[in-house]
C-alpha cells in the first residue's frame, strides 16, 4: 500500500506574523488510513489541513519551508483548483462552505469545476447524496436544513469531486449530540471505501477507532502512534489542551489494571476483574434551594412570524435566585427561543414571563439589560471597540453612569473572567477563548444578577472549555443566577445543578443534574446520550457527578 | 429569515428556459412603460395579476401587498401636482389639478405597481442560479455573473447575521429606538462593526471553500443546469414581442395616453 500524505520538515509562518503556526513537521500517512489530529487552540491543526490542498502558501501567504507530496504530487508548486482532485478539505464553518440555492446544485459546483459532462454530474450527485444520506433532500434549499444535515451536505459537495484523500476540520464541533453522530457515521462508510481520511478533532471518542492520532502543541506535532498509545497518556494530553477520555482516567486514578478508551471497553474491564459491583443508583434529589424564584415562565407559546413554526410550546419554568442550570436539547428544539424570552429579547406569542414576579411586558428592555445578561454565541456578533476597555464599558456608557464608576467596574469584569491587563489591546486580535471572555465581561459589567450564556464552550478547545467554565462556577459561588444553554453533556454534568431538556419546543425532564442524567431513556428521546463518566456511572450505580467524586466514591466502597 | 422570493412549485412558467424568463420579462417592462391611461394600465395590470395567478405567484403579491399599496397611494397623491393638464379642476396659487393629471397620477401608480409586479412574477419562477445561467447564456461573462449570483446570494446570509448583532447588542443595553437622528447616526457603529468583520471573515471563508472546490474563475466549464429553449420558450417570447408591438403600435396612433409624455 502506497504512503497517501508525505510531510517533510515544514515549517510556515503567515505573513505579518513572527511566530510560526508550524514548526518542522514531518508525517505520513498510508493510502486508506484514518489519522485523527488533535491540539489546543492556535497549535496549527487548520494550518496543518490547510497545508495539504495548497491553501497554505497559495491562498494565505508566508514563509513556506519544507515538503508535502500528497500521491507523490508537490502540494506547494500546485494551484489549489489542481490539488482539489486529490485533496478533498472541509472547513469548519460549513454554513460559510455553502452558498447554492439548492442541495443538488452545491454538490454539481465541483464537479461544473472539473469539466465533468453533464451525465457524470448526475451520477455523482445521486451517488453522494445517497452516500451521505441525503438524497430525499435533493431540492430543497440548504439553508432549510439542520446543523448535521449541512455538514453531510459540505462533504459530499466535496465527495462529489471523487478526491482520494479527504481532510475534514472539526467537522462536527458546531453540531448537536445527533449531529455529530449522522457525520461521524459517514467518516465510518468513508473508511469502509478505504478511502485515506484525516479529521481533526477534539473529541477523545472521535478518535478511539483512528489508525493513527497526531497531537499538536505550539505549532509542532509532538505525538503520533496508534489511539491506544496516546491517548492513554495523560500527562500529554493535558500538555495539548486536549480532553483525556474519561474512562482511561477513571481506572489509571483507582489503580484499575487496563486503559479503556470506551465505555463498553471498561464494563467489560469491570467485570472481566471483578473491580466493581453495580448497585441500583440512588440520585441525590436536591429540594430547591428555598431562595426566591427570580424568572417564571407560565404556560409559554411561541410562535416565529416568519416561519410559521411552534417553537415553545406550553413552556412552565420557575427558576430560583442563585441557581446554576443548563438547557440542553437538540438544535431545533428551542433552547435558545426560550432563552431569549428570559431577558425580555422575544415576547411570548402567549403566557408570560415574569422578573421578581413583575411581567416583562413591564419592564423596559434596557432596564432588564442590567438585571439579565445575556452572552449570544458567537462573541464576534458583538465585538466593535477598538480597545477592550471601551467594548467592555460599553453597557455602562449606554446607561450613563460616570466615567469612575464605568473605569471600576469594567476592572473588576475583567479581573474575574480573567483578562486583567487587557484594557488597551485590540479585541479583535484576541484568540476566540479570549474574545468569548471579552464578551463575557462586558455583560458581567453590568453587574446583572443572571447571567444566561448561549453554547459558552462551543468552538474552544478543552483547556479553554474548562477555565470558561471555572470563571462561571466562581460567578455562581458569588451568588449569580448562571444559565448555560449547551450541547456539551460533560460541561452540563460537572457544572450545572439542575439540567432542562428540550424536544420539539417542550420541556421533556426538569430535574436535579444526576437524576437528569441518570434518565438515559428520556434523554435518547431527546438524541441525547449522558457523557461517558456518567454512562459508566449510570451502570455502577455511582452519585458522583465529576471523576474525582466518583473516584473517592469507589475507592470507599 | 428568507427575503429570498423564490416559490418552489412546477408551472409552465417554472419551467421555461431562463432566457425566456428574462427576455419575457424586459419585454413586459417595455409594455407597461408604453401606456399612461389609466384604463390601458388597468388592463395591463390585471393581465399581470392573472399572469401571477397562472404561476402560483400570488403569495408573494400577497407578501408586498404594502408595497404595492403605498406605490399606488403615493403616486395617486403626488402626481397630480407635477403633471399639467389642460382641464383644470381645481387650483391654489400655482398649484393645480386636472383631470388629465388625475388619470395620469392613476395610471403611473398602476406603472409602478405593474414594474413591481412583473419584476416578482421574475422572481417568484426564477432560482438564482437559473438567473445567472440565463445571463451567461446571454452573452455574460461568467465572472461577472458568478459575482452577481454570489452576492445575491449572501444577502440573506448577512441579513441574518445583522438580526443577531442586533439582539446581542439590546442585550447589552443599547437603545436603538430613541433619540434624534444624530444619536442614531452613533449607535449604527456597535451594529455597522461586527456586521462588516463579519462579512469579511466569511467572505474569505467562502473564497477558501470555493478554492478548494476547484473552482478557478475564468477558466471553462460544465453546467449541471441544462435549460433548453423549447418550442414553449418561443411560443412564450412571440407573443409577448407581438403583444407589446401592437401596444407600441396602438400607442403610436395616439391611443392610450391621457398626457403626450411617454
Amino acid at each position: 500500500m502506497g504512503v497517501a500524505i508525505s510531510i517533510q520538515d515544514l515549517s510556515f509562518t503567515y505573513a505579518e506574523t513572527t511566530r510560526p503556526a508550524l514548526r518542522h513537521i514531518n508525517g505520513e500517512v498510508e493510502e486508506g488510513t484514518y489519522v485523527v489530529v488533535m491540539g489546543h487552540e492556535g497549535a496549527g491543526k487548520s494550518t496543518l489541513c490547510c497545508s495539504l490542498n495548497a491553501l497554505v502558501p497559495r491562498f494565505f501567504r508566508g514563509e513556506y519551508s519544507g515538503r508535502v507530496l500528497v500521491q507523490g504530487i508537490e502540494v506547494a508548486r500546485a494551484r489549489v483548483a489542481e490539488m482539489s482532485r486529490r485533496v478533498g478539505l472541509v472547513l469548519q464553518d460549513f454554513e460559510a462552505q455553502l452558498f447554492s440555492t439548492s442541495v443538488e446544485l452545491e454538490v454539481a459546483f465541483g464537479p461544473e469545476n472539473l469539466r465533468l459532462p453533464r451525465d457524470e454530474i448526475e451520477r455523482r450527485i445521486d451517488r453522494y447524496l445517497r452516500f451521505v444520506g441525503l438524497a430525499e433532500m435533493r431540492r430543497r434549499e440548504p439553508a432549510s436544513l439542520s446543523g448535521g444535515q449541512k455538514q453531510r451536505l459540505a462533504i459530499a459537495s466535496v465527495l462529489a469531486l471523487e478526491p482520494p484523500v479527504l481532510v475534514m476540520d472539526e467537522p462536527t464541533t458546531d453540531l448537536d449530540p445527533i449531529g455529530r453522530e449522522e457525520v461521524l457515521s459517514v467518516a465510518d462508510l468513508l473508511r469502509q471505501e478505504r478511502r485515506t481520511l484525516l479529521v481533526v478533532d477534539h473529541d477523545p471518542e472521535t478518535a478511539v477507532d483512528a489508525d493513527q492520532v497526531w497531537l499538536m502543541r505550539e505549532g509542532e506535532v509532538i505525538a503520533q502512534g496508534p489511539p491506544r498509545e496516546v491517548l492513554t497518556d495523560l500527562a500529554l494530553l493535558e500538555s495539548c489542551g486536549v480532553q483525556p477520555p474519561p474512562t482511561v482516567a477513571l481506572f489509571q486514578a483507582l489503580g484499575w489494571p487496563g486503559q479503556p478508551l470506551t465505555v463498553e471497553e471498561a464494563i467489560a474491564l469491570i467485570r472481566e476483574h471483578g473491580l466493581a459491583h453495580p448497585r441500583p443508583l440512588e440520585a441525590p434529589t436536591a429540594p430547591p434551594n428555598g431562595r426566591p424564584v427570580i424568572l417564571e415562565l407560565r404556560d409559554v407559546d411561541y410562535v416565529y412570524s416568519t416561519r410559521a413554526v411552534e417553537a415553545l410550546k406550553g413552556v412552565n419554568l420557575q427558576i430560583r435566585e442563585g441557581e446554576f442550570l443548563a438547557i440542553v436539547g437538540q438544535n431545533g428544539s428551542g433552547k435558545t427561543t426560550l432563552a431569549k424570552h428570559l431577558n425580555g429579547l422575544l415576547k411570548p406569542t402567549r403566557g408570560e414571563v415574569l422578573f421578581r414576579g413583575r411581567p416583562l411586558g413591564e419592564i423596559r428592555r434596557t432596564e432588564m439589560a442590567r438585571h439579565v445578561g445575556y452572552v449570544f454565541q458567537n462573541p464576534d456578533h458583538q465585538i466593535f471597540s477598538n480597545t477592550v476597555r471601551e467594548e467592555v464599558g460599553f453597557s455602562l456608557r449606554m446607561a450613563g453612569m460616570d466615567p469612575r464608576t464605568i473605569e471600576e467596574r469594567v476592572a473588576e469584569a475583567l479581573a474575574v473572567v480573567g483578562l486583567s491587563g487587557y484594557e488597551d489591546q485590540v479585541p479583535f486580535t484576541l484568540t476566540k477563548g479570549e474574545r468569548q471572555r471579552v464578551a463575557v465581561a462586558s455583560v458581567l459589567a453590568a453587574q446583572p444578577q443572571v447571567i444566561i450564556l448561549d453554547e459558552p464552550t462551543t468552538g474552544l478547545d478543552y483547556r479553554h472549555q474548562r477555565s470558561m467554565m471555572e470563571m462561571l462556577r466562581g460567578l455562581h459561588r458569588r451568588g449569580h443566577t448562571v444559565i448555560i444553554i449547551t450541547h456539551s453533556m460533560w460541561v452540563a454534568a460537572e457544572y450545572a445543578e439542575r439540567v432542562v431538556v428540550m424536544k420539539e419546543g417542550r420541556i421533556l425532564l426538569d430535574a436535579p443534574t444526576r437524576a437528569a442524567f441518570a434518565q438515559e431513556g428520556i434523554l435518547a428521546e431527546a438524541s441525547l446520550r449522558p457523557p461517558p463518566l456518567l454512562r459508566l456511572g449510570n451502570w455502577l450505580g455511582t452519585s458522583g457527578l465529576t471523576l474525582d467524586a466518583m473516584v473517592e466514591e469507589l475507592r470507599s466502597r | 429569515m428568507n427575503i429570498f422570493l423564490y416559490l418552489d412549485e412546477n408551472t409552465w412558467f417554472h419551467r421555461l428556459d431562463p432566457r425566456t424568463k428574462i427576455i419575457g420579462v424586459l419585454l413586459l417592462f417595455g409594455l407597461i412603460i408604453v401606456f399612461n391611461h389609466p384604463l390601458y394600465m388597468g388592463a395591463i395590470a390585471l393581465g399581470l395579476v392573472g399572469l401571477a395567478a397562472a404561476a402560483k405567484a400570488l403569495p408573494n403579491f400577497w407578501r408586498m401587498r404594502y408595497i404595492l399599496a403605498l406605490l399606488v397611494i403615493f403616486s395617486t397623491v403626488l402626481w397630480p401636482f407635477f403633471a399639467k393638464g389642460p382641464t383644470v379642476i381645481w387650483s391654489w396659487g400655482r398649484l393645480e389639478v386636472s383631470r388629465e393629471s388625475l388619470m395620469y397620477a392613476v395610471a403611473m401608480g398602476l406603472r409602478l405597481a405593474s414594474f413591481v409586479g412583473a419584476g416578482l412574477i421574475f422572481l417568484s419562477v426564477t432560482t438564482n442560479e437559473e438567473f445567472t445561467h440565463g445571463l451567461i447564456r446571454l452573452g455574460l461573462p461568467y465572472p461577472v455573473a458568478f459575482a452577481f449570483s454570489t452576492a445575491l446570494r449572501l444577502v440573506p446570509t448577512f441579513a441574518g447575521a445583522g438580526a443577531t448583532i442586533v439582539q446581542a447588542q439590546i442585550s447589552r443595553g443599547l437603545d436603538v429606538e430613541s433619540g434624534n437622528i444624530f444619536q442614531r447616526a452613533g449607535k449604527f457603529i456597535p451594529l455597522g462593526v461586527p456586521l462588516f468583520i463579519y462579512a469579511v471573515r466569511h467572505t474569505n471563508m467562502l473564497a477558501m471553500a470555493l478554492e478548494s472546490k476547484g473552482f478557478s474563475p475564468g477558466e471553462p466549464r460544465t453546467w449541471y443546469l441544462n435549460p433548453q429553449m423549447r418550442r414553449g420558450d418561443y411560443v412564450a417570447l412571440a407573443v409577448l414581442t407581438a403583444i407589446f408591438l401592437a401596444a407600441l403600435f396602438l400607442r403610436l396612433q395616439g391611443y392610450g395616453a391621457v398626457l403626450p409624455r411617454l
